[in-house]
């Protein structure tokens, strides 16, 4: 079903500087079912990762595959979920969330049906009618959360979904995502660099090194299911809190960001 | 201003680097590209008007405009005709610049007064300034005074409604700055309203010297004894199209050298403001 | 704002403007009347009133008002077509903009007024020259206002559509052309005034039919009065396309915040 294999994934790419080291050797296997956080200190390419899954960029070596099959192109088993929504604003909540399954070629009918089921499961039934600017950040998200799901993907990724929202939504956006993956409990591959969010949702927190992207450590969270809001401050969590931050710690100093300004963005 | 090649996007790493080093060699290629298109552009002129492959009295080519542009000069016919132009032109446009920008002020500080002179404000924006070219001629009479009451028409408008949104949009926090520190009702029009509507007021100036060269040069061509746009009436009817050519780049080089000059002292003046 | 309050400053805005109108108005006639100015020369109201009448009435200002609609239509219409196309073929493909882009700027930074002897040449006198000015002063704008429109699009957004697995016409379909709209729409606008400004070009200068030509007809035979007709119509027309394109960009942009 949802099985993930990364082999060997490396991603490197031309500079004017010489050659850039994106993602160095990421050997990851991830089950059906499972739900696992990527977190890492800015810049070390776990949002590259996402990606490469997608297919939206190639590797320089290695694979990604799912379900035993080779990865290598864009498709609506693996479907994505932004960090600023990516909605279309000229149409409306329903006509969004129909977007992947017009480009499945499904029928107009059959789309409107399964969309609105999307809509109404994320919580929006009232606002199908309503456009992107009309609503709030959480809401443009879940927008964003019911049109991946809505094409039955083998695995949701998602990049950051939650970080252009505030600190609080952030939180109860995280439940509400919790309690719609366990009605499915499909595979979803979640990047984050807010280290509680990532021990909170996650079956399995991943670890990443800054530039060039490595895993350095695959911690199974075994916490309880279904996890309440308040989880957060048990010492079971804690200690995962603070084992996360020591191994982050260390990398946040090591990398490039620190002593250095940020790549300035290109206008 | 960089341009996202849409189908580079979804190939380019993630908040990639490589974006700046590719910026400069789009900039690069452009430059090659266009230079590239224009040259091959002039070179096949050449050849077909040469070559007289299609009458060249009709399309000309590049050496024989050139050498048209100097024999126009050296005869002294663009020289003269040109200075007339340049006369018309700022006759009527450095009051065209007072006008504008006084009436402009006033109607921002009187909602009551702009009210009142809106349907005029609004019918010479909308309508194309040309057609009242006969009428002005009619009323003026064939010599420059008319040139330079269509050159005032033609700049007047966009003067006075720039000169208005720039000074109604000018920002709140800057007259509350100045009040806060205490300032006079006069200072607070000197160091804040003033600076702050200068930009769109420029902007206004150069939207006003593309229609103001279009009125200048429309009223020319309909009845002038002298002027680029008398020359241009003149060689409309003999089929030179060389002359022409050179009347083309004559015109479209005013009006260039024009809107640079406008944005070197738009740079100099409110250097904050300018756009890229 | 509530209701309330913008409803007595638009009162106050349109009973201004009349007031302003009708002041002007009747200054004017009382000068003439009282031979201030040559009303002759000058004319008055109460005189371009008649001649509204009486032109109206022998139908021939109908006519004109015919051909220049039609030229209008034709040329903002090849204006469209032409530059909308050209514009997107430019937006999507990088080679064909970098090609193109050096003439496009000439033609937009160029007072276009000074090409017409060069196409009178070409085409000689009469319609297709109208349609020619036309179409030259109004595409420029929708051409470059479409490229603006095109690279203008939000990355992520074609980003969003490839993940959900579309191809590149999908792309072009689904986002490209929906979020080039507002400034499509924009370009068409400022197009719109500039081709009437073809219109009348062409028409005083190179035609012996139109609204234009029949300013230059009437200024000719020193028909003052007559001349207002057609110059009024042609400042209604302006004021009607100015509106027009102010309802258009508003409606089609419902989904802007």
């Amino acid at each position: 079903m949802g099985r993930l294999d990364l082999e060997h994934l490396s991603l490197a790419y031309a500079q004017r500087s010489g050659a850039f080291l994106a993602l160095a050797d990421i050997d990851l296997s991830i089950r059906d079912g499972e739900f696992v956080t990527i977190v890492g200190p800015s810049g070390c390419g776990k949002s590259t990762l996402l990606m490469l899954i997608a297919a939206l960029l190639a590797p320089t070596s290695g694979s990604v595959r799912l379900d035993g099959r080779l990865v290598t192109a864009p498709g609506s088993d693996r479907a994505l979920v932004f960090q600023d929504f990516a909605l279309l604003p000229w149409r409306t909540v329903l006509a969004n969330v129909e977007l992947g399954l017009e480009l499945k070629g499904i029928p107009a009918q059959k789309r409107n049906a399964i969309a609105r089921e999307h809509v109404a499961m994320v919580g929006l039934g009232a606002f199908e009618r309503s456009y992107p600017h009309q609503l709030s950040g959480g809401m443009r998200q879940r927008v964003g959360i019911a049109r991946a799901l809505a094409v039955e993907p083998e695995v949701l990724l998602m990049d950051e979904p939650f970080g252009a929202l505030d600190a609080q939504i952030r939180q109860v956006m995280g439940s509400e995502l919790l309690r719609i993956w366990e009605r499915g409990r499909k595979t979803i591959l979640f990047v984050t660099h807010d280290i509680d969010e990532a021990i909170y949702l996650a079956d399995r927190t991943i670890v990443m090194s800054a530039s060039p992207g490595r895993i350095i450590a695959d911690i199974p969270v075994t916490l309880q299911r279904p996890r309440p809001l308040d989880i957060r401050n048990d010492p079971a969590f804690t200690a995962y809190r603070q084992r996360i931050w020591d191994l982050l710690q260390r990398e946040v100093m090591a990398s490039n960001s620190w002593e250095q300004p940020q790549r300035a963005a290109v206008s | 201003m960089s341009v996202p090649d849409i189908s580079a996007v979804t190939q380019a790493p993630v908040g990639s680097g490589s974006s700046r080093a590719s910026l400069a060699s789009h900039r690069f290629a452009r430059a090659v590209v266009g230079f590239m298109a224009v040259a091959l552009f002039l070179i096949a002129w050449q050849i077909v008007g040469g070559n007289e492959i299609i009458r060249s009295d009709l399309i000309s080519y590049p050496s024989e405009v050139v050498e048209t542009l100097f024999q126009m000069s050296a005869s002294g016919e663009l020289g003269s005709n040109l200075v007339v132009s340049l006369q018309e032109f700022i006759q009527g446009f450095l009051p065209a610049i007072a006008v504008g920008i006084a009436a402009g002020t006033a109607f921002a500080l009187s909602r009551r007064l702009h009210y009142l002179f809106e349907p005029l404000i609004v019918a010479l924006n909308t309508s194309p300034i040309i057609a009242f070219v006969p009428i002005v001629v009619v009323w003026f009479g064939v010599g420059t005074q008319s040139k330079a009451i269509m050159v005032f028409l033609a700049a007047v408008i966009p003067i006075v409604i720039n000169t208005m949104t720039g000074i109604t949009q000018v920002h709140e926090s800057w007259i509350r700055a100045c009040r806060a520190f205490g300032a006079s009702k006069s200072q607070v029009i000197l160091k804040a309203i003033l600076p702050g509507a200068l930009p769109s007021v420029m902007v206004g100036v150069r939207l006003a010297v593309g229609r103001a060269v279009v009125g200048l040069i429309a009223a020319e061509m309909y009845v002038s004894v002298r002027g680029i746009g008398r020359l241009i009436q003149v060689y409309s009817t003999s089929e030179r199209a060389a002359e022409i050519f050179v009347l083309v780049a004559v015109v479209a080089s005013f009006g260039f050298v024009l809107v640079t000059l406008l944005r070197r002292i738009e740079g100099a003046i409110a250097p904050w403001s300018l756009e890229p | 704002m509530s209701e309330n309050s913008i409803a007595p400053a638009r009162r106050e805005q349109l009973v201004l403007g009349i007031i302003g109108t009708l002041a002007f108005l009747l200054v004017w006639e009382t000068a003439a009347r009282f031979d201030l100015i040559n009303p002759v020369v000058v004319s008055n109201p109460t005189r371009i009133a008649a001649a509204f009448v009486s032109q109206l009435q022998s139908g021939e200002i109908l006519a004109d008002l015919e051909v220049s609609l039609i030229e209008f239509a034709a040329g903002f219409g090849l204006s469209l077509v032409v530059g909308i196309g050209l514009g997107i073929a430019m937006g999507l493909n990088r080679l064909t903009e970098y090609a193109v882009d050096p003439f496009v700027w000439f033609l937009y930074s160029s007072p276009l007024i000074a090409f017409y002897p060069l196409i009178i040449v070409w085409l000689g006198f009469g319609f297709a020259t109208v349609v020619a000015i036309t179409f030259l002063l109004s595409f420029v704008s929708v051409v470059v206002n479409t490229v603006a429109g095109v690279h203008g699009v939000d990355p992520q957004l074609v980003r969003a559509v490839r993940a959900f697995g579309g191809g590149r016409l999908d792309v072009i379909r689904k986002v490209i052309l929906p979020a080039a709209v507002p400034l499509i729409i924009a370009g068409m606008r400022i197009g719109l005034g500039r081709a009437l400004h073809g219109v009348v070009l062409g028409e005083m200068f190179s035609s012996n039919a139109g609204l234009g030509y029949r300013i230059t007809f009437y200024a000719a035979h020193l028909r003052t009065a007559d001349v207002f007709v057609p110059l009024v119509i042609l400042v209604v027309i302006g004021l009607m396309i100015n509106q027009l394109g102010n309802a258009v960009e508003a409606r089609l942009q419902a989904w802007r915040a």
